[in-house]
């Protein structure tokens, strides 16, 4: 009797979809997994012989610079603009995030666009001053080149991350801190460090994992990564066997990074110990200590922002009247409605994981939390094959039952955008999935079991009590996965329906057919969205801390 | 809010199914008219389906790696003369071939049309193309610019030539592809990453021309002459030579054409800056090669995708299609820009444009062996 008791606790609406969605996310790892044990043939020596090393390599260089970089530059703006008060700190305090808006391959064609012979700069000295520059020195298409693209506009990720957890968790440590006469060098190494290592090892992740599975960039400057390995291999040589061979083994290193994730961070968590958190006090910095802090931020804000804004404004004023044509306002139109689609269904699919996960204690629970993670590991070409066979075997067998039933097939899942929409929830699943599991974690389980004490059933708990409070995490959640969506590539251009062209692919075939200044609408329209997209989300983490 | 909230998510919800339903039918939609179409869709969904496969005749599918903005307009000029919808799927070329491999009998594409005959060449080793017959297009196109079992057609002409810096080679110190690996040209020469087509194409044709282990040398000596680690495409070479990184560059044509007419007055000045070099004119002749046009082994509408291919291949298209991205057009009685012709004519390599494919994988290998980035 207790035994169907437990099983029927087990087994409830949670559980079931909980398991399904993850079922359609495992697919594609199933894949890899066939044929990372498959007999490697001809093509694998050759690449184990003379590629492989110089990818692993290649990724790990640019993920560890890149790493090493956006800490420096994320938590230093971050403790700066949390802790001191000086000019312009309310402007660069959000500021500061916009560099998220632009997806790092246009930044990438725009800096080679500014830097190149042609270049703004070169043409300048050329054409004003006559003077001739080494052009080594203006050299971008390299590996350096890249780490400075990644850095200058993934730097965000962190700054955020630390920023939040600064403003929210570290008021009393760092004022007692204050108090008992520590100076601010002093708090920064001692304290602040030591304490946001959880946030920052967050962001690192998060981070590294853009730029092993970044396409656009790499591809644009020529560096042979994992991702662009995987494309060549398959397409290029049509070798899928040794495609996700090399699949498996970067998701080897990705799920080896997420486990030193989650070691590094421990068993800390950091709950709130009531439902009111109180505000750091800014400290108001000496005269010429401010001038330091906002020209600081000023450099990093135009680096990262304004300049390749500004060149990508001169170029769209260039070839406006040639580009932005009745076409143009489809490809905005697809380009919204895609990404608000796919992040509405990954937010729902989201949410009701973690509730899930949250809830039932069990093993079981717990394998389904660590399974959405995956599906970040899966390299975005995986996905997109995956998917794509798959809808095809789908398709193939709709039409065999419609055949037998002698009916026209009411519809071809490749051709719609169900297809396309599928893969891009099995990518950003955990992007939704982590934003609103954290909001989850914050409120505790408390108000939850308080509520249902009082009577309410677990659904209506869901409705009225735990969705109500971690509603700015899931409107969170949206955005990124939304901005993610927005800039995403490879999935897109493999799988998209008949006549169906985003902003993003319009600008990477432009950029990467050599005509940069013909990308340049596209690209700032991805901007604009973008920007409005992260100003509400600042808008939103502010309402939140101020609560 | 949470009311608010899951008042959004329904909303987003049914345009999802709007959206849905508006693809699906984007066969026999009129492109200008999506909204109607599925407004119409979700009422009535089962009549439109049917009604969809009925009118299916009116279309043809397109998978392209091409995606100039004349193109677009081409494909109205021909949905306007025959009443044929053009639908057309954008991508990489060696992607979209993937995709279409994986869709197999399943696929929806009629059409296929990307750069470099070694690409075509390896659509119709899978399998994945049909031979047709058209008198039209037999005597539009000229027989060394399509398949041999004429399962694929070049629609457009491009060469692979030397561009040199006006200031500093003079043209007779240029005679071929394999002179650039003697000693006089070392750190002087600019070329692309090997991960590119061209470059495989190049290397596939010297491979048939002069036996593979000439080919390899040639690779080495290529290798060991560059003035810098390959970086960047075509143009970047170009603009190289002019900032003086390296000497001359290898490219195709059209880059340099689309230099000559860009928007931008500082990329003008390079193409007057630079000089275009057939090469091998005395030997075995320029590289040149196609983009191209296929009917897929399991179109639906082969009828309609014959009719596309004997319109691009008219004059008229000709024409417009070449210029589009500044090449030759493949008919002869189409004129090319007054550009192409201020460079003259040239001896163009003999060889059959199929063995690009088939020394394909042999060159990637090559590149690979001897370090050519």
């Amino acid at each position: 009797m207790r035994l169907i008791q437990q099983v029927k606790q087990q087994i409830n609406i949670w559980a079931i979809l909980s398991s399904m969605f993850i079922l359609v996310i495992l697919l594609p790892a199933m894949l890899v997994g066939k044929h990372f044990f498959a007999k490697p043939n001809e093509n694998w020596l050759h690449i184990k012989e003379y590629l492989l090393l110089d990818i692993l390599s290649n990724t790990l260089v640019l993920m560890a610079m890149t790493g090493i970089l956006t800490t420096a530059i994320g938590v230093s703006l971050a403790w700066l603009i949390t802790v001191y008060q000086f000019p312009l700190r309310n402007f660069f305090k959000w500021a500061l995030i916009l560099p998220l808006a632009i997806p790092p391959f246009i930044g990438a064609y725009t800096y080679h666009g500014i830097l190149n012979y042609t270049g703004v700069i070169q043409s300048t000295l050329r054409n004003q001053f006559d003077v001739q520059v080494e052009q080594k020195y203006f050299d971008i298409m390299n590996i350096g080149g890249a780490i400075f693209i990644f850095t200058i506009f993934l730097y965000p990720y962190m700054y955020v991350i630390t920023k939040s957890f600064l403003e929210n968790q570290s008021s009393s440590i760092i004022e007692n801190a204050r108090i008992l006469g520590g100076n601010s060098i002093e708090i920064f190494f001692r304290i602040i460090l030591p304490i946001s290592r959880a946030a920052i090892i967050g962001g690192v992740s998060i981070i590294a994992l853009e730029v092993i599975n970044d396409y656009g960039v790499v591809k644009y400057f020529g560096i042979q990564t994992f991702i662009t390995a995987i494309f060549q291999t398959w397409a290029g040589m049509s070798d899928l066997d040794s495609a996700f061979k090399l699949a498996g083994t970067l998701m080897v290193v990705v799920i080896l990074l997420l486990l030193f994730e989650k070691f590094a961070r421990g068993r800390k968590r950091y709950s709130y110990s009531t439902s009111k958190i109180r505000p750091i006090i800014p400290k108001k910095l000496t005269k010429s200590k401010a001038m330091l802090a906002s020209g600081y931020c000023a450099v990093i804000f135009c680096l990262a922002f304004l300049i390749p804004f500004a060149q990508l404004f001169l170029w769209m004023v260039m070839t406006y009247d040639k580009i932005v044509t009745v076409e143009f306002f489809g490809l905005i139109k697809n380009s919204f409605f895609v990404a608000a689609i796919s992040a509405v269904i990954i937010v729902i699919v989201g949410v009701i994981i973690a509730n899930y996960t949250r809830i039932y204690q069990g093993i079981y629970a717990k394998v389904i939390s660590k399974v959405t993670v995956i599906g970040y590991s899966i390299p975005g070409a995986v996905i997109a094959i995956s998917v794509l066979s798959i809808f095809v075997a789908l398709d193939n067998y709709l039409l065999s039952v419609f055949n037998y039933f002698q009916m026209d097939p009411l519809i071809i899942f490749r051709t719609s955008i169900i297809m396309l929409i599928t893969a891009y929830v099995i990518r950003f699943l955990t992007v939704g999935y982590n934003s609103i599991e954290s909001g989850f974690e914050k409120i505790g389980n408390s108000f939850t079991e308080a509520s249902k004490t009082l009577g309410v059933s677990t659904i209506g708990t869901f409705f009225k009590v735990d969705v109500p409070m971690v509603k700015g995490a899931i409107f969170g959640g949206f955005i990124l996965v939304f901005i993610d969506i927005l800039k995403e590539l490879p999935l897109t251009m493999l799988l998209q329906p008949f006549n169906f062209f985003t902003l993003a692919t319009r600008a990477f075939r432009y950029a990467n057919d050599e005509m940069v200044s013909e990308a340049a609408s596209a690209s700032l329209i991805i901007i604009f969205i973008s920007g409005i997209c992260i100003y509400f989300f600042h808008k939103i983490s502010e309402k939140g801390s101020e609560k | 809010m949470n009311k608010n909230f899951f008042g959004m998510v329904i909303v987003l919800v049914i345009s999802l199914f709007a959206l849905v339903g508006c693809n699906t039918s984007s066969e026999d939609a009129a492109a200008e008219e999506p909204e109607a179409t599925s407004s119409e869709e979700t009422s009535s969904s089962n009549e439109n389906e049917t009604e969809a496969e009925e009118e299916k005749s009116g279309v043809v599918n397109l998978y392209t790696s091409r995606h100039y903005d004349t193109d677009t307009a081409l494909y109205e000029q021909f949905t306007e003369q025959t009443g044929i919808e053009v639908n057309v799927v954008q991508g990489d070329g060696d992607e979209l071939m993937e995709r279409l491999d994986l869709e197999a009998e399943a696929t929806e594409a009629d059409l296929f049309i990307t750069a470099d005959a070694g690409n075509l060449a390896r659509l119709k080793e899978k399998g994945l193309t049909q031979a047709v017959e058209s008198e039209t297009i037999l005597n539009n196109i000229p027989e060394k610019l399509r398949d041999v079992d004429n399962e694929w057609f070049g629609v457009t002409k491009r060469g692979r030539v030397i561009v040199y810096s006006l200031d500093r080679v003079d043209p007779s110190e240029l005679s071929t592809y394999e002179a650039l690996t003697e000693p006089q040209w070392k750190d002087r020469v600019l070329i692309r990453s090997s991960e590119n087509i061209y470059n495989q194409s190049l290397l596939g044709s010297l491979i048939e021309l002069n036996g593979e282990e000439a080919a390899k040398e040639w690779a080495q000596g290529i290798v060991n002459n560059m003035a810098r680690d390959p970086q960047g495409g075509d143009t970047d070479q170009i603009k190289a030579v002019v900032a003086g990184e390296g000497d001359v560059a290898i490219a195709n044509t059209y880059y340099v054409g689309r230099l000559a007419n860009s928007e931008d007055p500082e990329d003008v000045k390079i193409a007057e800056q630079v000089g275009v070099f057939f090469p091998n004119q005395e030997t075995t002749g320029t590289h040149v090669n196609i983009s191209g046009v296929a009917v897929t082994k399991h179109a639906k509408n082969v009828d309609n995708a014959v009719a596309f291919i004997e319109f691009l291949s008219s004059v008229e298209a000709q024409e417009a299609f070449a210029e589009g991205n500044n090449e030759y057009p493949v008919n002869p009685e189409a004129k090319a820009s007054e550009l192409l012709n201020s460079w003259g004519e040239f001896k163009e390599q003999d060889i059959d444009l199929t063995i690009l494919g088939t020394n394909n994988t042999r060159a990637i290998q090559i590149f690979n062996e001897v370090g050519w980035k």
